[in-house]
């Protein structure tokens, strides 16, 4: 019992951090970001061909990934994103649902739809503490997960630029008014985003794998996530990554594996009607 | 509704005689058509013109974007075919039972749904229809899970299956065709005007009358019954179905894409979005998807991408503007010849004779209102009356409640103490504010709402349908209003490209459209030049002179002491003062709160 939560927990952090991206688009830029899986996808496609071609350790690639992706978000923003920032929502939903479609595709041409694991030496290792068994891997990933977080909300508190995000994310005229480059600044929080998004990618490898379609799973555990920890709040997005972890594993194991996504997806339509701010969200 | 009435054309029979040859050109090319491909692509863009005509019903009309249609067309697919394998019913009395599951539903789940705002609808509606795909893949016992339903050939019409396509093209044109000729009738019928006023701004529907709420449910049961219809026909078709192909997300999200690129919330847009992307999307998967797997979705993706950003109105809402202009350049100005009077002339009749004997009876009366938010006490203690016939100010500082309780009596804001009656019945509580418009209360917003995608005529015409249910006549009425309110020179002009005076005219001239007893102006001539306001005030002296009872929330203290015949002042959400505005402007307490010493002396 207390295995299945502590196991739950632990991938729950990777979900965090998956959300955390998500939050933080959605509250600055407003965009629902549906492309946001296909990041994943990219980014663990990366750590595999970096693990596969280089033999680089995909919890080191984290160190070449997450600047990369942190530059790709930049660089999308620019190209997809900022010309339709006051376009109506649909128009906005369409072009990250075009770029998802984009990017999905990209990878089943190049990559083929083969699925790709990566093995490591201690791919298997699994630790004995106060009689739980934890997986190493699994172990690794929520305590890097944790780290980034808690370094994107320190981020956050303490820069200029983390406190511009902030700021933005509240109020744009005022924002402007008050001397913040605001288009840069939804630039740096997509870049944020997709940066969080990236480094999930490679910390996910390890204990999972990777093809052309695996984001739009991941992606719609990030929204049920964001919604239940309330989509303008990243602590929430860290508490409902747990939650939604924990969720996972006490679904899968009394009611069925293939069920579980119709359990997401019944509390996310829960949430949405009766408290569709979340459990942390405000307005 | 880009400012035109088509109906005005002196060529309208001709755009009629178009129409009919397009029809009869559509109805011989499954004839003509022999190679079985072809036939094939013209079967699927029928179909994806009635679907996508069905999402644009809810989606484009009435803006509320659904990506989660599939979980209908679902519905309707294993629906009619389950009821045929199982117990041998005609699969189109399937398809009707189809519908009419997809039909309740829809409604079940649109019921709560519309309240969220649309990047949250359009997520519920993707959740919901995963939810139904996740069923169908695994309850086995009904629906055979993976390994889905396979219809057993037998040709016959009862049987719903052909053995020549021709047949199969015929039916999907005719449900195109009706798709077509529904989307029309809805377009120029009053329930047109309110799905496209609640698009535009919802509130501003509700404030003339607009049952929003049930407008967005009919517009949803339309596109539902449709959507299912095709899923039947789908299955029929193709003879099999199965969880992965009929609750499908790209079909969700193929149905918008259709009405994006053809052009959103007109009536043939979804047609000309199928007419080009179906054979677009056949093409590209056979040239490109064979040789390299994925290169037509990634094309498909980059076509999408391109349209949104760059081409928001679609292929038809480009051409409809370049054919707009054209039969301006070439036809002339409209046929209904009207007179460019800027001056206010009289008001149309607005009200019977007998009513205007009764002024000088408590019309509206107030008791001791309350309304708190969470901890802020906005409105406490609130009482007053307002008698026929008066021209009656709301003035107080910023913050002091009076939108406040502008909203409490139009609906917009539920009291939390109180009485409030009007024409002697009690009007507490009543709500939505589409209700307190029909009973006679109209009124203004101090940030106006102009409905910008519809013209000045349009945007009055809604206020009008409120009373007259024919869209001639009530065209009719609102040329006669915006005469009155000086606003014949742009009636054809889209509502976004008035000035601000115009868009407070056209506020007000939609609001009394509405025929109200009582109408409320917020702030009406904030923000006007001075020249501006004289002219808006002798509107508003005008419409009291025929009878209508005003209250009017205002800071220009030039337009409230001169108009107003009583003023109510208002501070911290309670009334400090009563009375004639000279009693009113002598008020210490009014003074230290709010005009300040220098309105004395001013004055």
């Amino acid at each position: 019992m207390l295995q299945l939560v502590v196991n739950g927990l632990l991938l729950g952090g990777i979900y965090a951090l998956i959300s955390i991206g998500l939050t933080l688009i959605f509250g600055v830029l407003e965009i629902i970001n549906f492309a946001h899986g296909e990041f994943l996808m990219l980014s663990m496609y990366a750590a595999f061909w970096l693990f596969q071609l280089y033999g680089v350790d995909p919890y080191l690639s984290i160190l070449v990934i997450l600047p990369a992706f942190f530059v790709i978000g930049l660089a999308i923003q620019r190209i997809t994103i900022q010309p339709v920032l006051n376009s109506p929502p649909l128009n906005q939903i369409f072009t990250t649902i075009g770029l998802s479609i984009i990017l999905q595709n990209v990878a089943l041409f190049f990559f083929k739809a083969d699925y790709r694991t990566v093995k490591t030496s201690y791919s298997d290792l699994g630790l004995n503490l106060v009689g739980l068994i934890i997986s190493f891997p699994r172990l690794i990933a929520f305590i890097l997960a944790m780290g980034i977080i808690a370094a994107l909300l320190i981020y956050l508190k303490s820069t200029y630029t983390g406190m511009a995000i902030r700021a933005l994310a509240q109020e744009r005229r005022a924002s402007m008014l008050m001397g913040i480059d605001v288009y840069k600044t939804y630039r740096i929080a997509f870049g944020i985003g997709i940066a969080c998004v990236g480094a999930a990618g490679s910390i996910l490898m390890p204990i999972y794998f990777v093809f052309p379609t695996v984001g739009s799973l991941f992606v719609l555990i990030a929204f049920v996530v964001v919604i239940l920890g309330g989509y303008n709040s990243l602590i929430g997005s860290l508490i409902g990554g747990l939650i939604i972890g924990v969720i996972e594993g006490f679904s899968g194991f009394f009611i069925s594996p293939h069920l579980k996504e119709a359990v997401y997806f019944v509390i996310f339509i829960f949430i949405l009607l009766f408290k569709p701010t979340g459990l942390f969200g405000r307005r | 509704m880009t400012g035109t009435g088509k109906e005005f054309h002196p060529k309208s029979n001709g755009l009629y005689g178009i129409g009919v040859l397009a029809i009869l050109a559509l109805a011989a090319l499954p004839l003509l058509v022999r190679n079985e491909f072809y036939l094939d692509l013209l079967v699927m863009i029928f179909f994806w013109a009635t679907l996508a005509g069905a999402w644009n019903l809810l989606g484009g009309f009435a803006g509320q974007i659904s990506l989660g249609h599939t979980a209908y067309f679902g519905i309707g697919a294993y629906a009619s075919t389950l009821l045929y394998l199982n117990f041998s019913l005609s699969p189109w009395i399937g398809l009707l039972a189809g519908a009419a599951l997809s039909v309740l539903v829809a409604v079940f789940v649109g019921y709560p749904c519309f309240r969220l705002s649309s990047h949250f609808f359009a997520l519920a509606t993707i959740a919901f229809a995963e939810v139904l795909r996740l069923l169908a893949a695994y309850w086995r016992g009904l629906t055979k899970g993976g390994l889905g339903l396979l219809t057993p050939f037998k040709t016959g019409i009862g049987y719903f299956m052909f053995d020549n396509k021709q047949a199969y093209a015929y039916i999907a044109l005719a449900f195109m065709l009706l798709m077509i000729f529904v989307s029309r009738a809805i377009k120029r019928s009053r329930f047109g005007f309110y799905l496209i006023s609640l698009r535009e701004d919802q509130d501003g529907a509700e404030s003339l009358g607009v049952d929003t709420h049930r407008c967005k449910m009919v517009a949803l049961i339309i596109s539902v019954s449709f959507t299912s219809a095709m899923g039947t026909f789908y299955s029929q078709y193709f003879q099999f179905i199965d969880p992965e192909i009929c609750f499908s997300i790209s079909l969700s999200i193929q149905l918008p894409l259709l009405s994006i690129i053809g052009g959103l919330g007109t009536v043939l847009g979804p047609v000309v979005g199928a007419f080009l992307l179906t054979p677009i999307d056949v093409l590209l998967r056979g040239w490109l998807g064979g040789i390299f797997a994925g290169l037509n979705l990634i094309v498909y993706g980059t076509i999408l991408i391109v349209a949104v950003m760059y081409f928001p109105i679609g292929v038809g809402g480009w051409f409809k503007i370049k054919w707009e202009r054209w039969l301006k350049d070439w036809m002339g100005s409209p046929a209904i010849s009207l007179k460019m009077d800027n001056a206010v002339t009289s008001l149309p009749p607005l009200r019977g004779p007998e009513e205007s004997k009764t002024n000088g009876q408590v019309l509206f009366e107030v008791r001791s209102l309350e309304k708190h938010f969470g901890g802020l006490q906005a409105v406490h203690n609130l009482s007053f009356q307002i008698k026929r016939g008066e021209i009656v100010g709301l003035i107080g500082p910023n913050g002091a409640g009076k939108t406040t309780i502008f909203n409490l009596i139009s609906g917009f804001y539920s009291a939390d103490g109180g009485e409030m009656e009007f024409h002697g019945q009690r009007i507490t509580g009543l709500a939505p504010p589409h209700k307190l418009c029909r009973k006679g209360i109209g009124r203004t917003f101090q940030i106006v709402k102009p409905f910008n995608n519809m013209s000045v005529l349009e945007n009055i015409m809604v206020g009008v349908f409120c009373l007259l249910k024919d869209p001639r006549k009530s065209r009719i009425e609102a040329l006669r209003i915006i005469n009155f309110a000086g606003l014949s020179k742009h009636q054809f002009s889209p509502a976004s490209s008035l000035t601000i005076a115009d868009r407070k005219r056209l506020e007000l001239a939609r609001a009394l459209a509405t025929k109200p007893d009582l109408l409320l102006l917020d702030e009406v001539v904030a923000g006007l030049t001075p020249r501006e306001t004289k002219e808006l005030m002798s509107i508003i002296q005008s419409i009291s002179a025929q009878g209508i009872t005003i209250l009017m929330i205002e800071h220009v203290m030039k337009a409230v002491m001169a108009l107003s015949g009583r003023i109510i002042v208002i501070h911290h959400g309670e009334k400090i003062a009563e009375g004639t505005p000279a009693e009113v402007g002598e008020n210490k307490a009014v003074i230290d709160a709010y005009l300040g010493k220098g309105f004395r002396r001013g004055k």
